[in-house]
């Protein structure tokens, strides 16, 4: 079902993408084919009486981009927050390159893109990055350089992040999770709130991230982002309850579009909550 | 422990701070503003001059001492200095009557073994009595009378003396401690304390609401990096703050117009009582704990206005049971283990021991009160990278 995308897609993997620092664990995993990027087994995670994620089994072959996509609540987060070593699963094991996790050292290869901005208002750009990139490692000044221009904030280096507008916010953010180059790039909601023309950018910079071999999960309740993933995956109700591309999951819906799809595969599965 | 992202964290608190004008006006304008304002106040309550009178048991030397404080008559019109010098030395009878009949304020006692104390390296011992009534009041008569006694002994005993040793005596009620002695050390403490709290706090919360600290916890630093970097990054501030405290108060010490500034710092009298260097190191071990009980007390709060609402809780309590309002044996027994465990009582024991009493390291109050200082600093660190959640360490 991976077939079509997988073999265009899955061109040579460029270990130079990975951080110095991850390079050790992230590229050797990266280059045995098999390790999955990130991987759960029988992860559940409760709070209290409430399964926030309740039984996901999932392995993501590297160099893709996966979109998760569920209502609020489904437990989108929690599941990211599982697969990346964030959060301690109740039960279950998860794995960042064949590594498991939770590992402080597996953080270094993993870009992490939250949905709040997670940026210091009072700072300049340039500081806001300068400071998480000392967090990841040794990089100098071109390479922070780079991130800016990648988001087009090169030329606000100075400006203090109160002055900037919400979408430029974003994208420094986005700039601050990619700054060291990771080689698993998991970015929750990173296209809320922003406009049309800054998401066509943002998926345009996602798709040259997987060209050169990074591997993304990116999760959205926004259906018309899903055509632009590789690969789905539907959660509801704390589980994954379909997975395959956008065309195969319309096609076994035998619907015309994702949300019907998506209301279709929920309604076959029985145990998932409202 | 990586040196490179403590670095990191230090650089970013120090950028936002310069970005955070009111902030730094917090830190620095507002302490010395409040220690103007109270000087300026206490300094307006001395009206009358100080009624003085001198009762000699040291023989010799006594006479000595209270000639040089009698020739002082004459300058006492030049000296700002309001104290009414008396011409004669009388008896501890006549004094006390004095005391009790309102005829006198203060009286200076210079006790039988003074020759034996201007030997020693505490300096002699002696005893100032006044009514007792009045208490805030007679703090401030002998303050002066602690400038006139100063300038007395210089003239009096050739070579350098250690600063005397006074104790004070009432002629009714209790015998009472000096409450300026013990205000200006306070202060600092107090200050350092509740500032560094407030900011230390009120910058973690941010961090946890903001998600800041979620993507910092998403990175590879430790917690203990965390606390270390706010540590130090708060800490250089709080460093700032406590030597233009101290320099504000013993730039106060050497204004030569003694007199009106008499009642603001009691430090006046004593310029070389203890070393500076102590008292900041004092102060700021004071500070480390509170930048660690700010990233505790975030946790319990949503907003900033949550963070002011522990300032009651938190620090208010602190600054009642720490000694300096009514000694921790005068309070009610099941306060007196509390008070003994607040960081507070200890710092502002110490800076008083080291300001005022002139000890140094060699005393075991400061070194009891500088040990308990690095525990409790040391524990509310453990503490506050405790309430750091996080699945790996």
């Amino acid at each position: 079902m991976r077939d079509a995308r997988m073999t265009q897609t899955s061109a040579p993997l460029r270990p130079s993408r990975a951080a110095p620092a991850a390079v050790s664990a992230a590229g050797a995993a990266a280059h045995a084919s098999a390790t999955p990027a990130l991987e759960g087994r029988g992860l559940v995670k409760t709070y209290g009486s409430i399964r926030a994620v309740d039984g996901v089994d999932i392995a993501l072959p590297p160099g893709r981009i996966y979109g998760l996509l569920g209502p609020n609540g489904a437990g989108k987060t929690t599941l990211i927050r599982l697969l990346v070593g964030l959060a301690r699963p109740t039960s279950g094991e998860a794995y960042v390159l064949g590594r498991r996790v939770p590992s402080r050292e597996m953080l270094a290869s993993i870009g992490y893109m939250t949905q709040a901005d997670g940026i210091y208002p009072e700072l300049s750009v340039w500081e806001n990055i300068r400071f998480f990139a000392a967090l990841y490692g040794n990089f100098d000044r071109e390479r922070l350089m780079d991130a800016l221009r990648i988001v087009e904030l090169d030329g606000r280096a100075g400006t203090p992040v109160l002055q900037l507008s919400g979408g430029m916010r974003r994208r420094l953010s986005l700039a601050c999770a990619l700054v060291h180059r990771p080689p698993v790039v998991v970015l929750d909601e990173p296209t809320v709130g922003i406009d049309p023309a800054l998401r066509v950018q943002f998926w345009r910079h996602f798709r040259s991230l997987s060209a050169e071999g990074a591997t993304l999960l990116v999760s959205s309740h926004v259906m018309d982002e899903a055509d632009r993933c590789d690969e789905l995956l539907f959660i509801r109700g704390g589980k994954v309850i379909a997975r395959g591309s956008g065309e195969e999951l319309r096609r076994r819906a035998g619907t015309a579009d994702l949300e019907e799809a998506f209301l279709r595969f929920s309604g076959a599965d029985v145990g998932a909550t409202a | 422990m990586s040196p490179r992202r403590v670095t990191a964290l230090i650089r970013r608190i120090v950028a936002q701070f310069r970005r955070d004008r009111r902030t730094l006006a917090l830190i620095f304008v507002v302490p010395i503003a409040i220690s103007a304002l109270l000087g300026w106040v206490l300094r307006d309550q001395q009206t009358t001059p100080v009624r003085l009178g001198i009762v000699n048991d040291g023989g010799a030397a006594g006479a000595r001492i209270a000639q040089a404080i009698i020739a002082t008559r004459a300058e006492s019109s030049i000296l700002p200095l309001p104290v009414d010098v008396p011409a004669s030395t009388i008896t501890d009878a006549e004094a006390r009557s004095a005391l009790r009949d309102d005829r006198l304020d203060v009286v200076l006692v210079i006790p039988s073994d003074v020759v034996a104390g201007l030997a020693s390296a505490t300096g002699p011992h002696l005893v100032v009595m006044t009514q007792g009534a009045n208490p805030p009041t007679e703090g401030g008569q002998v303050a002066q009378v602690r400038q006139v006694l100063a300038s007395a002994l210089a003239s009096a005993v050739p070579g350098a003396v250690a600063a005397p040793v006074i104790e004070h005596q009432t002629v009714f009620g209790a015998a009472n401690q000096d409450p300026f002695d013990a205000l200006s050390p306070f202060f600092i403490g107090f200050f350092v304390y509740f500032l560094v709290f407030i900011l230390t706090g009120i910058s973690f919360l941010r961090e946890r609401v903001g998600g800041t600290l979620e993507r910092l916890l998403a990175t590879p630093v430790t917690k203990g990096e965390i606390v270390l970097g706010y540590t130090l990054g708060f800490g250089i501030f709080a460093t700032l703050q406590v030597i233009v405290l101290l320099a504000f108060t013993l730039m106060r010490v050497d204004v030569p117009a003694i007199g009106p500034l008499g009642a603001f710092s009691i430090g006046l009298a004593v310029p070389s009582a203890g070393n500076p260097l102590l008292a900041f190191v004092v102060a700021l071990l004071l500070a480390i704990g509170a930048v660690s009980l700010g990233i505790f007390i975030s946790t319990f709060a949503r907003t900033e206005f949550q963070i002011l609402q522990f300032i009651p809780i938190v620090i208010v309590p602190q600054g009642l049971l720490s000694g300096i309002f009514w000694r921790i044996e005068t309070l009610p027994g099941p306060l007196q283990p509390i008070a003994r465990a607040l960081p507070l009582t200890y710092a502002a024991d110490g800076l008083r021991e080291i300001m005022i009493q002139g000890r140094g390291l060699a005393a075991s109050g400061v070194q009891l009160d500088l040990a308990v200082l690095v525990a409790i600093a040391a524990l509310f660190v453990v503490l506050a990278a405790g309430t750091i959640r996080r699945e790996v360490a």
